[in-house]
């Protein structure tokens, strides 16, 4: 039974689910693990060794082949008192995240407790690992320090570049700075201070899902001549599934954003398809290869 | 020169710094309890590199100057903020200093006290004792489950079993008796970890860098801790360790990139040895106020000299590969 683990209304769920029953394989949605009613169980020894299992009915342990998984799952707070539902959240994230650390099949994306807790890094957590694998990322400068940002505006405006983009690190959001907007960003720096990065060109979205590249469109010879590269971040990141996205910047293509959680609305119709075909098939495969390992 | 990043309230950071003095280490002090009010920060990634600095009230420290940083990031609780600026701004203001200064600690090109990412495993304790397994310790045998008739059939099994919780949420670990195993059908509403009792010593190591200093603990609580509220002593002293469970412990620390950390272990009656949790932020004050065991010095020692530094990890070992062989106690 392939797991699929993710918000109701996650379309890439419902794909995926839907794909490996056109294919006539026996799939499970769930919202969260360790969630009613399921009943789920995580048993170690004493040397370590992991026995994690899945009940979906009475007396009856479901084989799990693989595990896609899109969310560390959401409790709903509905009859819970606040401070119980946030201790029970808690304690249903850690036990899911062991238990998928546990499973002996694959899992998209494996069990790693840093993504797991906070799965939206700004691209400042990705830039030392892209950077390592030959790829280039915008100039990113953190200041509370007026002449400091200056310099950095000087900077991109001497290359042409009218602006920049003020991103928050905390709320994973960007605003665009224009030419009216610095006095805003230079008050806010005498309290804190401010994440600055350099503008890019328009972007060329892809996917990467395993060590297949998906483009949303046609991507330029330069992009393309970059797949490579790519491939190597999503491998040294432990990433089977992630979204990227790469733009032009003042020293040429450079990738601008990273998304283990891809999400199909950003992409064609097109280019969804292939995706979910590429991930049903990574997880099909490997589950294939992983029982001809324990057979032979 | 050193930086330390912490509470001036917060006792571990004071005794820190008050080692840093009686060592005559230099180090500036940038007070989470009044960051980012009236201090400053600058970070620039130029061809991979970080560059910039940090200021103080009467100080400027640039980045590539420091040798170790010591950082121990506060709760929302006793932060002192301008008064003319609403609250949910300062809240907002606060969320936002933080998360780019953890980003630049993380970066710093040093020995650092400890990079946030290697702790996250402390999160999930289930979690935590896969790594350590695989680091080459015993673990006590768990069980984590929303079944109450697996959690039954582990309880048979194993005989006395204590339960504690299953994520970084402090919780007294307490043994399950008749009051608990009739609450069992609760776990339908969610997941409960439950251990085997292991007797014996707790031993609490605290490593700092490849040095350690392991503490044994007698007490007749089952959460040594907790031992004062349950009106039982508490007795502590220095103790050795096998030279495998040593080398285990150093191996702990190295694999989840983290320079200190207090392990908690327990020797058997009959010599083994378990592990059950491993702290990214170890209040060491308690271990060595009680056997005068020198922590904080060796911690100013390593922040003086940088130790060997770990660069920022990209990303946190993962539990499920290869398997190391197990330590068997040696010669104490």
């Amino acid at each position: 039974m392939h797991l699929v683990l993710g918000y109701p209304n996650d379309s890439c769920c419902t794909a995926v689910a839907a794909r490996f029953e056109a294919l006539g394989l026996s799939v499970c949605r769930l919202d969260a693990a360790f969630a009613e009613p399921a009943r789920f169980s995580l048993d170690i020894d004493a040397t370590g060794r992991a026995t994690a299992t899945l009940a979906l009915a009475e007396d009856r342990v479901e084989q799990v082949e693989s595990v896609l998984v899109r969310s560390s799952g959401a409790i709903d707070p509905a009859g819970w008192d606040a401070a119980d539902h946030a201790y029970m959240q808690a304690e249903t994230q850690a036990a899911a995240l062991a238990w998928l650390a546990a499973l002996d099949c694959p899992v998209v994306n494996g069990a790693n407790a840093e993504l797991w807790y906070r799965p939206r890094k700004p691209l400042l957590y990705w830039r030392s690992l892209l950077n390592a694998c030959g790829i280039r990322v915008p100039d990113i400068l953190i200041t509370s320090n007026a002449a400091d940002l200056q310099r950095f505006r000087a900077k991109l405006e001497a290359a042409g570049v009218p602006g920049a983009i003020c991103r928050s690190l905390a709320r994973h959001e960007d605003w665009l700075v224009g030419l009216d907007d610095w006095t805003g960003v230079a008050a806010l720096q005498r309290y804190a201070p401010v994440c600055l990065a350099e503008p890019h060109a328009t972007v060329t979205l892809l996917c990467i899902v395993g060590n297949t590249v998906i483009w949303d469109a046609e991507p330029l010879p330069a992009a393309s001549a970059l797949s490579e590269k790519l491939v190597q971040f999503a491998r040294c990141a432990n990433l089977g599934f992630v979204e990227i996205a790469v733009a032009e910047v003042r020293t040429g293509l450079a990738v601008v954003h990273v998304d283990p959680v891809p999400m199909l609305e950003h992409f064609s119709s097109a280019a969804s398809i292939r995706i979910v075909d590429a991930l049903t098939d990574l997880l099909a495969g490997q589950a294939h290869e992983r029982r001809k390992e324990m057979v032979s | 020169m050193i930086l330390v990043a912490g509470g001036i309230a917060d006792k571990v950071t004071e005794l820190v710094c008050s080692r840093l003095d009686a060592c005559g280490y230099p180090y500036c002090h940038l007070d989470l309890g009044r960051y980012p009010f009236g201090y400053g920060m600058s970070a620039q990634w130029n061809h991979g590199a970080l560059s910039g600095y940090f200021s103080g009230p009467d100080w400027r420290l640039d980045m590539q100057g420091i040798s170790g940083a010591y950082i121990r990031f506060l709760g929302q609780e006793g932060r002192i903020a301008p008064p003319d600026l609403p609250e949910a701004q300062v809240r907002e203001l606060q969320l936002e200093a933080d998360t780019a200064l953890m980003f630049v600690l993380d970066d710093l090109p040093c020995a650092v006290i400890n990079r946030l990412g290697g702790g996250m495993s402390n999160n999930s304790k289930p979690y935590q004792l896969l790594l350590i397994a695989k680091a080459g310790l015993l673990v006590p045998p768990s069980l984590v489950t929303n079944d109450p008739q697996a959690a039954r059939a582990f309880i048979a099994r194993h005989g006395k079993v204590i339960y504690k919780s299953t994520s970084g949420i402090r919780s007294v670990v307490r043994p399950m008796g008749d009051d608990q195993m009739a609450r069992l059908t609760l776990l339908r509403n969610g997941p409960a970890q439950f251990q085997a009792f292991v007797p014996g010593d707790n031993v609490r190591v605290h490593t700092v860098g490849d040095r350690l200093f392991a503490t044994r603990i007698r007490s007749e609580a089952i959460d040594y801790r907790y031992a004062g509220r349950d009106g039982m002593a508490v007795d502590m002293e220095p103790a050795d360790l096998p030279p495998t469970i040593a080398e285990a412990c150093r191996r702990i620390g190295r694999d989840l990139g983290l320079l200190h950390v207090g392990i908690d272990l327990k020797e058997t009656p009959d010599g083994q040895w378990y592990c059950f949790e491993v702290n990214p932020c170890p209040g060491f004050i308690y271990y060595e106020r009680h056997t005068g065991q020198p922590i904080s010095l060796a911690i100013a020692e390593l922040l003086h000299t940088g130790g060997a530094v770990q660069p920022r990890p990209c990303q946190t070992p993962a539990p499920s590969s290869g398997r190391r062989e197990h330590a068997a106690p040696g010669p104490a």
